[in-house]
């Protein structure tokens, strides 16, 4: 699960005011070369939540992106490159996303997130 | 904000299903005979249980059946599992039909009117039943769009992440994940096009299920459902023919299939959640060819040797193949499409 997916996903538990952003356990992160294209990044920068990417990032071991980010750093190619290997060359394998107000676990296996709700949780 | 729907199917597990061995060629082997019997006594063991376990069976029993035979059919036909789109009345031969899956996606995007206009085009794509993720990459390729794909099935997950990466999507537009269309795992508004290509006869709470899509659309995105509907009721009529009833109950069990409902009954639902252009049509002219196809695919060597080798389930779903042609020849299965646009 690359971290530009982690952006768009959230918890629908029943009774959850706020389900984004999901925290992440790490167990295995896979570094996986992608090339870069930097029209791809523009287009998607305004729909990423950058607060939340730049903290999960840092819980998959990269501390490199800055806090804050507005579009005018997309001029520069060494945060084009952070970008981008955070949002698309970064992998969760193995590990959780959990639920920020439940604590409720979604395992991630093989790098696939499972978002299937329990009953109760309907 | 409750449509009528026909409580068509009863308990999926007190279904009955009688051995179709009229369908097996005279000198099937031994094996298959004893496989069919096998299979009916397995689906008439009836099972009571309450509306919520009913969920979670039925869920679990789609998962699985496509764990099992979603293999088969990728060797077979391809990474689309949906129907081909036929001019009315056409012969087809083998190697059309992929063109004609590829032709669906194409009449289906028009159907809807969405714009081939580039700066208007879909830059978010939500493909809801993804299978594996067929539809997904196409859309992803035609339109740019980052598409995220959901599917019950953890087999299905990641082979659809596997053909995207082999096909050079680059891993970075096309994603996929295990998760309930009941329960989209997105916040509200994320996605410009909706789409859900025969997956809607899975969903045993149509009116969840439309309000999902709904929610996870963004203001003005395009709402695209391609379905198995059967035919509308008559005004006079509370539900469907006995007879009509008992050919579904037994496809249902076959497929995992919640409780029919209508094309007329997806318009309600529509309508009561204020989305505009809503839009509906009857494309069973156009599908005739698919299932004499996938019989003919399945009594082929390959076909037999696959379905045996991958399991129980997915020969029951061939053996409910004749079913789902005399629903279409008996006007009571109808392949639907309906569109419509969420306000601004």
């Amino acid at each position: 699960m690359r971290l530009l997916t982690h952006n768009m996903l959230s918890s629908n538990i029943k009774g959850v005011a706020n389900g984004f952003p999901l925290r992440i356990e790490v167990e295995k992160v896979v570094e996986k070369k992608v090339d870069l294209n930097a029209d791809f990044l523009r287009n998607i920068f305004p729909k990423i939540e950058w607060k939340a990417f730049a903290e999960a990032a840092r819980t998959l071991g990269y501390a490199e992106l800055p806090e804050d980010a507005d579009s005018s750093f997309l001029d520069s190619d060494d945060f084009l490159d952070k970008f981008h290997h955070a949002l698309l060359e970064l992998h969760l394998e193995e590990g959780a996303l959990i639920c920020p107000e439940t604590g409720r676990r979604f395992p991630v296996n093989k790098g696939i997130p499972n978002m299937l709700l329990h009953e109760d949780e309907v | 904000m409750t449509a009528a729907f026909s409580p068509t199917c009863q308990h999926l597990l007190t279904g009955r299903l009688k051995p179709q061995l009229q369908f097996l060629p005279p000198r099937a082997p031994a094996s298959m005979r004893r496989l069919t019997f096998a299979l009916a006594s397995a689906t008439t063991r009836g099972v009571e249980a309450d509306a919520k376990d009913d969920g979670v069976v039925l869920k679990k029993g789609i998962a699985e059946f496509y764990d099992e035979s979603s293999g088969v059919w990728e060797d077979i036909w391809g990474d689309h599992m949906h129907h081909g789109f036929y001019d009315p009345g056409s012969t087809v031969s083998v190697s059309d039909h992929r063109a004609a899956q590829i032709r669906m996606i194409e009449e289906a995007l028009r159907f809807s009117g969405i714009s081939e206009d580039p700066k208007k085009r879909p830059k978010s794509v939500v493909d809801v039943g993804c299978g594996i993720g067929g539809s997904s990459r196409y859309l992803a390729r035609k339109f740019g769009a980052k598409c995220q794909g959901i599917t019950l099935s953890p087999v299905q997950a990641q082979r659809a992440n596997s053909l995207a990466a082999a096909q050079g999507l680059a891993d970075k537009q096309v994603s996929f994940q295990v998760a309930d269309a009941l329960d989209q795992p997105f916040p509200d508004g994320q996605f410009d096009l909706v789409w859900s290509m025969e997956s809607g006869e899975h969903m045993p709470d149509k009116t969840k299920f439309v309000n999902e899509l709904a929610r996870v659309a963004a203001p003005g995105g395009t709402i695209i459902i391609v379905t198995w509907c059967h035919r509308d009721l008559a005004p006079s009529e509370e539900s469907l023919q006995p007879w009509e009833k008992e050919l579904l109950n037994k496809i249902c069990n076959s497929y995992y299939l919640p409780a029919w409902c209508s094309t007329a009954d997806y318009v309600k639902l529509l309508q009561s959640l204020s989305l505009q252009d809503i839009k509906a049509a009857d494309w069973s002219q156009n599908v005739a060819p698919f299932w004499p196809a996938v019989i003919r695919s399945a009594l082929t060597w390959k076909g037999l040797t696959s379905m045996l080798r991958s399991g129980l389930k997915t020969i029951k779903g061939a053996l409910a193949m004749p079913l789902m042609i005399e629903g279409y020849k008996k006007d009571l299965i109808k392949f639907a499409i309906i569109t419509c646009r969420k306000p601004e």
